[in-house]
C-alpha cells in the first residue's frame, strides 16, 4: 500500500480536482493520495468528488486554510 | 481491514454549519469535551452564499465564508476539535453512543445531529457549471439586493418560489417564472399566487422545465422545455434561482431517529429528538426558517440541552442512585405546600438511620428531566426506595411511619424510630 502526496497549494479550480482524478487513475486499490490545497473551492469538489467515486476520504486542516485532503481508492 | 481506533468525547456533534458551530462554541465553553465532524468545508451551506447582510451584527454585510470562519475560530478558542470526514454510520441508542467515521469510532455521551440540507436540484444539463456562486442561486433572502435592476429566473412555483419570486420583484426588473404546471395552476397558497400574478414586475413560462444552461464562466441564458409541444424556449437572464425544494442530509439517521415524510428529524422546542442524549438542530429540523438566525438559535439550544443533559446523567447516577447506601429519593414541589412541609421530617429519618440511609429531595418542577428518569407523570409526595443503585420500591406513602418501616426493611440494621 503506497502513498503518495499531490502538491495542489496555490491552485484554483478546477485544477486541483483534475489534478487528483489523474493522479488517482495511476494508484492501485488501497494505496493513499494526499492532496494539498489551500483554495476552499476545492474543498467542496475534490471531497465531494471523491467520496462520490466511492473512495473513503478525511482531511487534516494543516493550517488556517491549508488542507490535506487524503483519499484511500477503494476502487 | 485495518482496526479502527476508539476515542471518547462529551460530545460529538454532526456537521459544521452555524447551527453546528453554534452548539459546538456552547459545549466548549462549558468545558464538555467536544468534537464537530465535517464532512468538507466548515461552516455548511452557509459558505455557498456570497453575501450574508440579514445575520446581525455586521451592517456592513459579511460574507458567507468570512461569516462562518469567525464561527470556526470562535469554537477553536473554546478547545472544539475538528475532524474533516464524512460519518458511515451512528449508533444512538444506550447510554455511550458511537459516531463511525471510515477509521475511526467516537464514543460520546451526546449526540447532536446538525447535518444540515442540501438545495434540491433540477439536474438539467450543465447545472453544476453554474451552481452557488455562478448564477444559479438558492436563497433570494440572500442575493435578492445584488440582483437590483437585473433580469431574474425563478423556477418552481410553491411558496418557496412564489414568495422569494416576489420578495426578489422588489429589486429586480423582471423575475421571470418557470412553472411546471398549466396557466394560473401553481403549488404554492392562493394569497402567493393571486398577488404574483397581479404583479407588474412578475412573468410565467407555464408548462415548462430547465432543458439546459449557458453562459461563458457566468450564467447568461437558461433553455426551457415546454412539456406539451416540446419546444424549446430560450431566455436571456443574470441570474436562476432555484426553488424546488431541500433535501436534507438524513441518510445515515434513517430508522435511528424520528423523521417527517419529508425526512426532516423531528424534534421538541429543546431540539430533542426523543433519544435520550441526542440532539438535532439546524436545517435538519422539520421547521419553518431555514436562516444562519435561526441556526444560530438551534444551535444555542441545542448545546446547553447537551451540557444539561450530561450534568443530570452524572447526578443521576453518581447521587441519585449511589450504591453505597439504601437510598430514599423524596419528590416534592416547592409550590405545593403540603409535600414541602415534610421535607424536615424525610431530613429527620435520614439522620435516625444513623448513617445507614442517603436522603436526595427532588423539586418536581426544577427536576423535571430527572424525575422523568425515575419514570414518567412522578407527582409529589412520592417516595422512591433505592440499593445497590437501583429502585427497589415506590410508594405514596409519605407518613413517618410507613417510610421508617420500608427503611427498615432495607437497612443492614433496623432502628427505631421515634414517631
Amino acid at each position: 500500500m503506497k502513498e503518495e502526496t499531490l502538491d495542489c497549494l496555490g491552485e484554483a479550480c478546477p485544477v486541483p480536482l483534475v489534478k487528483t482524478q489523474k493522479a488517482l487513475e495511476k494508484l492501485d486499490v488501497g494505496d493513499v493520495l494526499i492532496v494539498q490545497i489551500d483554495h476552499s473551492c476545492a474543498m467542496k469538489n475534490v471531497p465531494e468528488w471523491a467520496r462520490e467515486a466511492g473512495h473513503n476520504v478525511e482531511i487534516e486542516e494543516v493550517d488556517d486554510g491549508e488542507w490535506d485532503v487524503v483519499i484511500e481508492k477503494v476502487k | 481491514m485495518r482496526e479502527k481506533k476508539r476515542e471518547q468525547y462529551d460530545v460529538v456533534v454532526i456537521g459544521g454549519g452555524p447551527a453546528g458551530l453554534t452548539a459546538a462554541i456552547y459545549c466548549g465553553r462549558a468545558h464538555l469535551s467536544t468534537l464537530l465532524i465535517e464532512k468538507s468545508l466548515i461552516g455548511g451551506l452557509a459558505t455557498y452564499t456570497n453575501e450574508i447582510e440579514n445575520y446581525p451584527g455586521f451592517p456592513e454585510g459579511t460574507t458567507g465564508l468570512g461569516l462562518m470562519e469567525l464561527f470556526h475560530k470562535q469554537a477553536k478558542k473554546f478547545g472544539v476539535t475538528f475532524k474533516l470526514t464524512d460519518v458511515k454510520t451512528v449508533n444512538l441508542e444506550g447510554e455511550t453512543k458511537e459516531v463511525e467515521t471510515f477509521r475511526t469510532i467516537y464514543e460520546a455521551k451526546t449526540v447532536i445531529v446538525a447535518s444540515g440540507g442540501r438545495p434540491r436540484v433540477t439536474k438539467a444539463k450543465d447545472e453544476e457549471k453554474y451552481l452557488f456562486d455562478k448564477g444559479i442561486s438558492f436563497c433570494a433572502t440572500c442575493d435578492a439586493a445584488a440582483n437590483t435592476g437585473k433580469t431574474v429566473m425563478v423556477i418552481g412555483s410553491g411558496d418557496a418560489a412564489i414568495e422569494e419570486g416576489t420578495f426578489l420583484s422588489k429589486f429586480a426588473k423582471e423575475v421571470i417564472v418557470s412553472v411546471i404546471h398549466d396557466e394560473g395552476k401553481m403549488d404554492c397558497n392562493e394569497i402567493a399566487r393571486d398577488a404574483a400574478l397581479a404583479n407588474p414586475k412578475m412573468t410565467f413560462i407555464w408548462n415548462t422545465v430547465v432543458e439546459s444552461f449557458e453562459g461563458e464562466g457566468h450564467l447568461s441564458r437558461v433553455n426551457l422545455k415546454n412539456l406539451k409541444t416540446g419546444d424549446i424556449i430560450p431566455v436571456d437572464v443574470d441570474n436562476c434561482f432555484e426553488f424546488i425544494g431541500y433535501e436534507p442530509n438524513t441518510e445515515i439517521f434513517v430508522d435511528k431517529l424520528p423523521m417527517s415524510q419529508r425526512n426532516y428529524i423531528i424534534t421538541n422546542e429543546h431540539m430533542e429528538t426523543g433519544i435520550p442524549g441526542v440532539f438535532a438542530c439546524g436545517d435538519v429540523r422539520e421547521k419553518e426558517l431555514k436562516q444562519v438566525a435561526t441556526a444560530v438559535g438551534d444551535g444555542a439550544i441545542a448545546g446547553v440541552g447537551a451540557e444539561k443533559y450530561i450534568a443530570e446523567t452524572e447526578m443521576f447516577e453518581n447521587q441519585l442512585m449511589q450504591k453505597e447506601k439504601v437510598g430514599i429519593i423524596y419528590v416534592y414541589s416547592a409550590i405545593d405546600a403540603p409535600s414541602r412541609e415534610l421535607l424536615p421530617m424525610m431530613q429527620e429519618i435520614e439522620n435516625a438511620f444513623q448513617g445507614q440511609v442517603k436522603l436526595n429531595v427532588i423539586d418536581q418542577y426544577k427536576g423535571k428531566s430527572l424525575c422523568e428518569r425515575l419514570g414518567c407523570d412522578v407527582e409529589p409526595m412520592t417516595v422512591f426506595y433505592t440499593k445497590g443503585g437501583e429502585v427497589v420500591e415506590t410508594s405514596t406513602r409519605c407518613d413517618k411511619k410507613s417510610v421508617a418501616e420500608a427503611l427498615n426493611k432495607l437497612v443492614a440494621t433496623p432502628v427505631e424510630v421515634a414517631l
